[in-house]
């Protein structure tokens, strides 16, 4: 603990104040530039890093990793068009905010959000890393398939208006999920003779296609409409539209507190990512709120809820990396190499071996919690006046920069190609009222479950018997079916309760 | 009339020399005289990656021009060897690649047709300490412990991470009689963690598991050479399975490439034997410089090639 | 709403039922003996899809509301369609000429699409635009990436 102080120290007299700061404010910029983001800059800040000693090196890349998550809201609320896939859930209230005027609103509160799930994770992260670390080693692909099993009842609501659409669109997120060579016979899955496709279709280009360029040509088709919208909105005339108010903020607060909650859990369990972590948080929000069908008209929570959760993941992700040297998430993978490529080697023995470099390092990303505020809320007023630029300056930008992102995923064209082919899929979906949201979630989401379905029926040996030996799984699998249940009777008394008005009004 | 003949035949001459589309001599002397661009064909922060950038810093020293690493990840490095083959054989493109690109994945993937004559070689620099891996407390410390305790422990989970893995076992267990289960894991990091949270009782790796010497230990090298990491365990082959391969590093170019710019880099990797940040950072990533030259590496590639068909489509 | 439904549940059904008869059997082999097929997953996902879009059609059916607006407005389509050209245009310049045709015909080509005239800004923006990413990349973060 003493070690601290000598890291504020250090961190606040030398050089990595700086480069942390500077690694914000990139992270920040690239967030909010829709295509490009933390992925694209971190793997291209690394040769900058070889040049800097360990602690700069690493402040600016987690200041990246930061920045980028809280930069993402900007563009979601702004033009509806996620700046990384772990936004596109802000956008569902963030946009139509933004539409009646209440741009700053909502970026504050994306702003504050990001920053408070980003700060307590990361106050997690310091002080609980070495404990949890060895819990996360309990979660085994057993309990992970349990886990995933229960999270997909909490986004059972969020398939918009029509259930079997939102169905449908799942069942269609799954089964791109599965094109690319099977884990198990390393046979090829829908690839069509593309080796470009034997590692499956990526997620950003994927996204990038789906939810910013195809809403780009949406609004390239609604240019007039939009246009006039936005000269007739006087953004100040109500100075609550500006200012988060105090009943807001009681409403949010346990939307934070559950985004960052689930936020964490999400990074420490390995190889989910950022946008499972945003996407549940949403739909978790949505059901313990008294008006969940107003989610997606502009519902204040649900952008704090979005925000907070994508922020809470990297910080905590970065917990099995810090405990014991296994990277949970690419960006933790390509901070280990940073780590090495400084002659550091990452796990339990840093802790032991260089006590004042971890102090150092745990400054750095708290003081990049508060960097990420202050340039935040400085840019605040400058951002909300993106609105007022004409839709078509800005729309021939953000394509270009959607190849941009989606090309630097793999340096291959081919990754524009799959943009391109997922912008029909997302235009057709926006259009025909097919949920995106669940679309991704099935892709995301599924391809884990059935590899750790997998896995877990080789570790049990093919017996369901040994499922005894895993109780926390067991525990995960009722409270699954406990949810679906009750969400059932929810919904059978919903209908009742309609049904009775029906009644009435027929009387 | 010749000597205007002569003279437009010289100012054509001069005109193809100076416009750089004469290849091969003229520019190889002062090879090399603009930035390189050095591919990678996995993501940033693997194993790979990292001692590629680690040589590309050497190269880029010794040649005297920046090397830009730039990543190309797709089908194990499939697709950016593939890429390769239609670069200019000018030795301004190179591909840092593990050779099992070249010499394994033709005969494990669906549509990878590699040859070693598809690429010219510039040389090795690391080895991949493959093999087997077990918990630190398992019961077993070499591989004839480990049949022994399989045998008394059918249905044991392994954690298999490529179709190498899966082959070995099998192998292994057709000989001996075990009953194995295969747990498919996606990534290094993954198999790691069954190691550690002792999910599995063996798993194969492709040498990160010694960055864990607390929590893991090998107990059976899957190349020709003991690890230098773990000295004293025998490896498969002294086990009596004749299925060792070794997996290199390696720096290939398009067929054509002129022999002495891949001599000029060979020589200039050399220089990463005894360059010390190169050593810093191999000794913290627990990965052995083992150094080939040109020449060298073209054989390793060609005899490489030739036994590991054997091995690996021998009895399937 | 509910024709385009019942249209998109015809059309959905279709694909499924072509994608398990045709595209499946095609692009997935069977595995080995003894593991999960690795058609499974996309074949039960397939006919998942083929009951829901026939669901789907069902609970379409009937007379639409008295103002049933189409999904499509003529100007999505027209977008969709114009920026797609832009786009095939600029992939094809792309690899006939270079990353920077590729950047420039995109943008202008967008502008002039949405109805953006002046030539300074259809000339000026695509080479603002590209300078930036170019100072970005090469300058500031130091890496080549193409």
């Amino acid at each position: 603990m003493d070690y601290l102080l000598i890291g504020i120290v250090d961190v606040f007299t030398g050089p990595s104040l700086l480069w942390v700061a500077a690694g914000v404010l990139l992270g920040y910029i690239l967030g909010a530039i829709p295509g490009l983001g933390k992925a694209t800059g971190v793997a291209v800040s690394i040769p900058l890093t070889f040049y800097l000693d360990p602690v700069s090196a690493l402040g600016l890349l987690i200041g990246i990793a930061k920045g980028s998550g809280a930069g993402s809201a900007v563009s979601a609320i702004l033009l509806n068009t996620p700046g990384e896939p772990s936004s596109a859930p802000t956008a569902l209230d963030g946009y139509p905010l933004a539409r009646q005027g209440k741009a700053q609103k909502a970026l504050k509160m994306g702003l504050f959000a990001s920053v408070i799930g980003d700060f307590l994770s990361t106050l997690v992260l310091i002080v609980l890393a070495a404990p949890l670390a060895r819990y996360a080693l309990l979660i085994g692909p057993v309990e992970l398939c349990a886990i995933l099993v229960f999270s997909l009842t909490f986004i059972g609501g969020l398939s918009g208006g029509s259930m079997i659409k939102g169905l449908i669109a799942a069942c269609f997120g799954i089964f791109f999920a599965t094109v690319g060579m099977e884990t198990e016979t390393f046979v090829p899955r829908l690839t069509f003779g593309f080796l470009q496709l034997s590692d499956g279709i990526s997620l950003v280009p994927m996204a990038i296609g789906m939810l910013a360029v195809a809403e780009m040509i949406v609004q390239a088709g609604n240019l007039r409409e939009l246009d006039a919208q936005a000269g007739r909105m006087k953004d100040g005339d109500d100075p609550d539209d500006r200012r988060i108010t105090g009943a807001e903020w009681r409403r949010s607060a346990p939307a934070i507190a559950r985004g960052t909650l689930i936020g964490s859990v999400v990074g420490i369990l390995p190889g989910l990512g950022a946008s499972v972590g945003s996407f549940l948080s949403y739909g978790a929000t949505r059901r313990a709120s008294k008006t969940p069908e107003k989610f997606g008209t502009g519902m204040i929570e649900g952008v704090a809820a979005a925000e907070s959760a994508d922020n809470a993941v990297v910080p905590s992700s970065l917990i099995p990396l810090f405990a014991l040297g296994i990277p949970g998430s690419v960006i933790a993978a390509i901070l280990i190499a940073a780590f090495i490529l400084h002659g550091l080697t990452p796990g339990p023995r840093m802790f032991v071996e260089q006590p004042r470099m971890v102090a150092d390092l745990y400054v750095a990303m708290l003081s990049a919690s508060l960097i990420m505020l202050a340039l935040g809320y400085a840019g605040q007023r400058v951002f909300a006046m993106i609105i007022r630029v004409p839709l078509r300056l800005i729309i021939p930008g953000v394509l270009l920069f959607c190849c941009v992102g989606a090309y630097m995923d793999t340096s291959n064209v081919f990754s524009i190609y799959i943009m391109l082919a997922f912008t029909v899929v997302g235009f057709l979906s926006r259009k025909l009222d097919f949920s995106f949201v669940t679309f991704l979630i099935g892709f995301v989401i599924a391809p884990k479950l059935e590899l750790s379905f997998r896995q877990s029926l080789q570790l049990l040996n093919h017996d369901w018997a040994n499922l005894a030996r895993h109780p926390i799984a067991i525990v995960f699998f009722l409270a699954a079916i406990v949810t679906v249940l009750a969400v059932a009777r929810k919904e059978a008394g919903h209908t009742a309760v309609t049904v009775d008005t029906e009644r009435e009004e027929r009387t | 009339m010749t000597t205007r003949r002569n003279l437009i035949a010289a100012a054509a001459g001069l005109v193809l020399g100076a416009s750089g589309l004469l290849p091969g001599a003229a520019a190889a002397q002062d090879y090399p005289t603009r930035p390189i661009t050095m591919l990678v064909g996995y993501g940033a922060g693997g194993q790979t990656d990292l001692i590629a950038r680690a040589s590309a810093k050497v190269l880029a020293d010794q040649l005297g021009q920046p090397i830009n690493v730039v990543n190309k990840p797709g089908a194990g490095g499939a697709v950016a060897a593939n890429e390769l083959r239609n670069m200019a054989p000018d030795g301004y493109t190179m591909l840092f690649q593990s050779n099992a690109v070249v010499n394994a994945a033709p005969f494990l993937m669906d549509r990878v047709d590699f040859t070693p004559d598809d690429f010219e070689y510039a040389g090795m620099i690391t080895a991949y300490q493959t093999g087997m891996a077990a918990p630190k407390d398992a019961p077993y410390d070499d591989l004839p412990g480990f049949i022994a305790w399989a045998k008394e422990n059918p249905g044991f989970a392994y954690a298999a991470l490529s179709a190498e893995a899966r082959m070995y076992m099998d192998r292994i267990s057709e000989k001996e009689g075990l009953q194995a289960n295969a747990v498919p894991v996606q990534s290094g990091a993954e198999m790691v963690n069954t190691l550690i949270a002792k999910q599995v009782a063996v798993a194969f790796s492709g040498g990160i598991h010694y960055r864990y010497p607390d929590e893991i230990k090998t107990i059976a090298p899957t190349t020709t050479f003991r690890h230098p990491s773990a000295p004293d365990v025998p490896t498969i082959e002294e086990a009596g399975f004749p299925l060792a391969m070794d997996t290199r590093t390696v720096i290939m170019l398009p067929k054509g490439t002129p022999q002495d710019i891949l001599e000029r880099i060979s020589t200039a990797l050399k220089a990463a034997e005894t360059d010390p940040e190169f050593i810093k950072v191999t000794e913290a990533a627990d990965i052995p410089i083992m150094y080939y030259d040109a020449a060298a590496a073209k054989q390793e590639m060609h005899d490489t090639y030739a036994k590991n068909k054997a091995i690996l489509t021998g009895s399937d | 709403m509910k024709r385009a439904n019942a249209i998109s549940g015809i059309v959905l059904a279709v694909i499924a039922i072509l994608t398990l008869v045709v595209i499946i059997p095609w692009q997935i082999e069977t595995g080995p003996k003894g593991m999960m097929s690795p058609r499974l997953v996309p074949q039960i996902m397939m006919i998942a899809i083929l009951v829901l879009s026939i669901l789907l059609v069902i609970t379409n059916l009937g007379p639409a509301a008295p103002h049933d607006p189409p999904p499509f407005s003529r100007d999505e389509l027209r977008a969709l369609a114009l920026i797609g050209v832009v786009f095939a245009l600029s992939i094809a310049l792309y690899h006939w000429v270079g990353p920077l045709a590729f950047g420039v015909v995109l943008v202008a080509g967008s502008l002039l699409v949405l109805g953006e005239h002046r030539p300074w800004v259809v000339g000026g923006m695509p080479l603002i635009l590209m300078l930036s990413l170019w100072a970005l990349f090469y300058k500031v973060l130091g890496t080549a990436i193409l």
